[in-house]
């Protein structure tokens, strides 16, 4: 939403710079994400009287002496004070006033540009000196209209005064961040939004003329022309309408200052129905819609408007403005004529009831409508208008009747009102809350005194009655106020929360946390060892999924992925890192061990007490290696014996037999299940199967593992060390065996009680079928 | 062995099939062919696993129980110059560590969970708009992989609340991963980490909030720090907040520069609630921020999308 600063200032008396006020909207009201300074843009261009204007033969240009007044303008030859402009628009005659962009100004429709379009003087068909332009408005930036140049009204300007002067250009925009207002749909009009910036100056709110005028007014006119149902007060809060006829022409021939607040709010002057409907929603927050009265009753075949709002039925459709046909779906919101849609409420009006320049009669629409329906609208068909941005957020309903009348107001030259309905079913109540001062200032940590916490929320229009607590009423156009702490917000924001001293509360020690700890300790571990810890995404491909041998039945799977690629909640970290290991060994990295801490989860493993799914702590491990020949178990193996050595849990690698999911990329012959000496699993470690390297596009040499890192905790333990550092005897013996290693190990250990042991290779002469073992031994 | 000449012996046959084509009549022969090839591809796949099978049936057992294989060298770990940690770890560390030092306990966030917890405890009404601004990604059984670290609000509530009973407080910290379905670019990331703080009491006012917040900042950044805020708005805080801090000297940081850093506020009396916690007698603070922002404003990192990358380029920079 873009806010003028001008016309901010209009609704309330801003005494402080524009830098400070930009600071406290942002700290006080809303994110303001930039401001945009318009400060110099309409610099050097003036308002000047056509003083002559002769076509010039055979072309479509006319030549023109204009009278610049007293503006004060370099680079220019004066004739007789006449200046020599030609201009080519059809619309440029004798006695009209302009807008002259003087030799050495910048376009303002190009000030974003590049390359801005910076005026000169030209030589026009060889002959006409041309000093400036007379510029259009899509030139001026107000507007996309190239049919001619603006026509100023000799009762507001005068020739050689400065455009920006007549029409407050001298400007800075405000762009604010719709999302940090998403709750308060009453500030989306500058009147709403002046309304805070008063309360935030600690200022009394006063509520503008042209909407006050209107509040007086009665709604009790004649309401036989039309009538209007609600299929249910929750589809829609609030429905007014009025019905307009002409007895005039509007005539639209002056650029006048509400064209220059639509361009500055983002939004075209279009037409004076259109525009004055948009004018309003920018100065209220209230979205108007406006249907040709008489295609209306035409298209619902009935002799009187009959409108009808209800939901829209499977299979209907409609279509819209912009002439594209929607299928309406069930939570769609519909205007009907009779038992036709007319208009996607909320969103966009058919083109069945469209005003054209043929209309005679209208129906202004002022409504509310239920927010959700809205949205699911918006998403559904993709209409995202500074209207449906409004209702989104949930309009307060009671002033839709005011704003409609406002409109007829502003469309008086041209029509008046014949006719006018409100349906209002459900009247709402403006909630009540009572609070002490001292609820207040104990949330806050401040010392406000009543009077001060009164004239704050006073001033941005809450009632308060004082008493031994505070009794505040909530104002109309507040929907969001219902418990103690909304009324704590308000006066803790509109005071300023930085006001607020920061101070320490009181605080314990903190426990440790074991698992914290733990992956901390094995990090430093890993990288001590030369591993590299890696993140992958908790998202995986079911392709990833089969690749590595699992089942996709048994991840969740994701059903709005951003894509295919992220479609299943992992079962394992093994894969991800195979699948990086691919990726890293076409670098190329020749050698390098990735691995992971990360979280888990596997539709078998079902639900947990908090009956959510069960989640396990898992840390992977991948190493791999190119142009390397031989069995990369025993490398994998290693690092896991290292780090559960370091943590201190003795194990035992077992020939694996288990197919549970974590083990499903490994190869069973060339792996081994981890377990504790009591016998609880802790993992898995091997080489991968054949299949699984393929997919994987991996060299031969690699492998990995995979631990259960609760288990691994549970059964971590401090070092204990033996106090036997005196060595006493050291040999190296050679065992010939048939027998595994840890059986051979379990001998050499049972014969050298506390002593260290350490392999030093395993020899198998070609063809034989013994194998020798050899073991350092350090007796202590 | 017998099953994959079977199966090889079943192809030729099939192949033999597509000889008969010209017998069968002109609209019908793409059908047929269709049902061939369907039949083909399905042996074809028989056959792929087969030998599969027993190209695994070759593979030479190993003693998983030695430390090395027979005639090859003794297995070594990488040079510890080529180990690293992830940064956006080492930065929770960090980042946890400090919290712990404030008397924060720390519980790690969940990364599936349901909507109870990422929605309906933290008093989002049902069909509220800021359920879709969460842009959450969902499981076919209707879970949800948190878009907030808040999802543990509830948790944190509930197992601590016997604290207040015992006239102590609530402080926990709660570093997690989230997830948003949005489009991947060098600042956004689908998937990111978080860490949320829950501070209750029967006296802690707004002032705390904003005190352990710049304490915290200080500690981090190591230097005095202004600080800002901004109103925000949450379902589950009332009032809420959005906070900045000026940019630090460390990160060339000028007077004036603000950077945001998270949100927070009040509880919502009704989050209270939800805990079993009673509003009118205690009420508290939250706030929860982003983790990799800190980690890229520490290194000048200008691409979210190397965390998740597990590149050795990126990764080994981090030792």
């Amino acid at each position: 939403m873009r806010i003028s600063l001008n016309w901010l200032k209009k609704f309330v008396d801003i005494k402080i710079s524009d830098d400070e006020l930009v600071r406290l909207i942002g700290a006080r009201l809303v994110e303001v994400e930039g401001v945009i300074d318009e400060t110099h843009k309409y610099d050097n261009i003036y308002v000047v009287r056509v003083a002559s204007a002769e076509k010039i033969p055979d072309t479509h240009l006319t030549l023109c002496q204009i009278d610049a007044g007293a503006a004060d303008v370099a680079k220019v030859e004066k004739n007789e004070g006449l200046i020599q402009v030609v201009c080519g628009a059809p619309n440029v005659r004798e006695g009209m006033l302009a807008a002259w962009i003087a030799p050495g100004a910048t376009v303002p429709a190009s000030v974003n540009e590049d390359a801005p379009f910076v005026i000169g003087k030209r030589k026009m068909l060889g002959k006409y000196d041309s000093y400036g332009m007379l510029a259009g408005a899509d030139e001026l930036d107000f507007g996309d209209d190239h049919s001619g140049i603006v026509e100023i009204d000799p009762a507001v300007a005068k020739s050689g005064d400065k455009l920006a002067d007549v029409f407050e250009l001298n400007d800075k925009i405000l762009d604010i961040e719709n999302k940090s207002l998403t709750h308060r749909p009453d500030t989306f009009g500058v009147i709403g939004f002046a309304r805070e910036v008063a309360g935030i100056m600690g200022v009394k709110f006063a509520v503008p003329a042209f909407s006050a005028e209107a509040l007086q007014k009665s709604a009790g006119q004649d309401t036989a022309n039309l009538s209007i149902s609600i299929a249910s007060p929750d589809i829609c809060e609030r429905y007014s309408a009025i019905v307009l006829t002409k007895h005039g022409e509007i005539k639209k021939k002056y650029l006048t200052w509400q064209d220059t607040i639509l361009a500055k709010s983002g939004m075209r002057p279009i037409d004076p129905i259109v525009d004055a409907t948009n004018y309003l929603m920018l100065l209220t927050g209230q979205p108007l819609h406006a249907f040709d009265y008489d295609k209306f009753v035409a298209v619902g075949g009935t002799k009187k408007p009959q409108i009808n709002v209800r939901l829209a039925k499977a299979g209907e459709k409609l279509t819209l403005l912009d002439g594209k046909e929607v299928a309406l779906v069930p939570a769609d919101i519909v205007i009907c004529s009779g038992d036709t849609p007319v208009a996607l409420a909320g969103a966009m009006g058919g083109a069945s009831t469209e005003i054209d320049e043929n209309t005679r009669n209208i129906i202004i629409e002022s409504a509310t409508f239920s927010l959700y329906n809205l949205r699911k609208t918006q998403m559904e068909h993709g209409i995202f208008s500074e209207a449906i941005t409004r209702f989104t957020k949930g309009q307060p309903v009671y002033q839709t009747m005011t704003v409609a009348e406002d409109c007829a107001a502003m469309l008086a030259d041209g029509f008046k009102i014949v006719g006018e309905a409100d349906e209002y079913p459900k009247p709402a109540k403006q909630d009540v809350v009572k609070i002490t001062t001292h609820e207040i200032n104990n949330l806050l940590g401040t010392e406000y005194g009543d009077d001060l916490i009164v004239k704050t929320l006073e001033n941005v229009g809450f009632e308060v009655k004082t008493g031994a607590e505070l009794t505040v009423t909530a104002p109309l156009w507040r929907k969001d106020i219902h418990i103690k702490e909304d009324i704590i917000e308000e006066v803790g924001r509109l005071l300023g929360y930085d006001n607020i001293t920061p101070t320490l509360p009181k605080h314990g020690t903190a426990n440790v946390n074991k698992m914290l700890e733990l992956k901390t300790r094995i990090r430093n571990l890993m990288a001590s060892y030369g591993a590299n810890e890696t993140l992958t995404y908790s998202f995986v491909s079911g392709r990833l999924i089969e690749n590595a041998g699992q089942d996709t039945k048994n991840s969740y799977k994701i059903v709005n992925s951003i894509s295919p690629e992220l479609q299943f909640v992992r079962q394992s970290i093994t894969p991800s890192l195979l699948d990086k290991a691919h990726m890293n060994q076409k670098i190329p990295y020749d050698k390098f061990a990735l691995y992971e801490f990360n979280k888990v989860y596997q539709v078998a493993w079902g639900r947990d007490a908090e009956d959510v799914p069960v989640e396990r702590t898992r840390m992977g491990f991948v190493l791999a290696e190119r142009k390397t020949k031989g069995a990369a178990y025993y490398k994998a193996k290693l690092y896991v014996e290292k780090l559960l050595s370091e943590l201190n849990i003795p194990v035992v690698f077992r020939p694996m037999t288990t197919e549970i999911a974590m083990a499903k990329p490994y190869e069973p012959k060339r792996a081994a299940e981890i377990f504790t000496h009591e016998g609880q699993f802790v993992g898995v470690v091997g080489e991968f199967r054949g299949l699984v390297r393929r997919n994987f596009k991996l060299e031969d040499y690699a492998a990995g593992f995979e631990l259960d890192l609760d288990v691994v905790l549970e059964n971590t333990k401090n070092k204990v060390v033996s106090n036997d550092f005196v060595v006493k005897d050291k040999e190296d013996v050679t065992i010939t065996t048939t027998k595994t290693y840890a059986e051979v190990l379990a001998e050499v250990e049972k014969d050298n009680p506390g002593a260290e042991i350490t392999p030093l290779g395993i020899y198998q002469p070609e063809g034989a079928k013994e194998k020798n073992i050899t073991f350092h031994i350090v007796k202590k | 062995m017998e099953e994959l000449e079977k199966l090889k012996q079943e192809l030729k046959k099939l192949n033999a099939e597509y000889s008969k084509i010209k017998d069968v009549a002109v609209e019908k022969r793409a059908e047929f062919g269709r049902e061939l090839n369907a039949k083909k591809i399905a042996i074809l796949d028989k056959i792929a696993k087969a030998e599969d099978a027993l190209l695994d049936r070759k593979v030479e057992a190993l003693d998983v129980t030695a430390p090395v294989a027979p005639n090859e060298r003794m297995p070594e770990v990488y040079s510890v110059f080529d180990g690293s940690k992830h940064p956006l770890m080492m930065e929770l560390d960090r980042v946890v560590a400090i919290y712990q030092s404030m008397g924060f306990d720390v519980m790690e966030s969940r990364q599936l969970d349901d909507e109870y917890h990422m929605f309906d405890s933290l008093n989002f009404a049902k069909e509220h708009p800021a359920r879709d601004g969460y842009d959450t990604f969902r499981t076919e059984e209707g879970l949800i992989p948190p878009a907030h670290t808040s999802t543990m609000q509830n948790r944190v509530l509930k197992s601590y609340k016997h604290l207040l009973g015992e006239g102590k407080e609530i402080a926990v910290v709660v570093p997690g991963r989230v997830y948003r379905n949005e489009d991947v670019d060098a600042t956004h990331e689908h998937t990111f980490y978080q860490c949320e703080g829950v501070y209750v009491s029967e006296t802690c006012t707004m002032g705390d909030m904003l005190g352990i917040l710049r304490e915290f900042f200080e500690k981090y950044y190591e230097q005095k720090l202004n600080i800002r805020t901004q109103p925000g708005y949450f379902p589950f805080t009332e009032p809420s907040l959005e906070f900045m801090i000026e940019k630090p000297k460390a990160l060339g940081g000028k007077k004036g520069d603000f950077l945001e850093m998270l949100g927070c506020g009040m509880i919502h009396p009704n989050v209270l609630k939800m805990a079993g916690i009673d509003p009118t007698k205690y009420h508290g603070f939250a706030w929860g921020g982003g983790i990799d922002r800190l980690v890229m404003l520490r290194y000048g990192l200008k691409d979210v999308r190397y965390f998740e990358s597990g590149n050795l380029n990126f990764l080994r920079e981090f030792n």
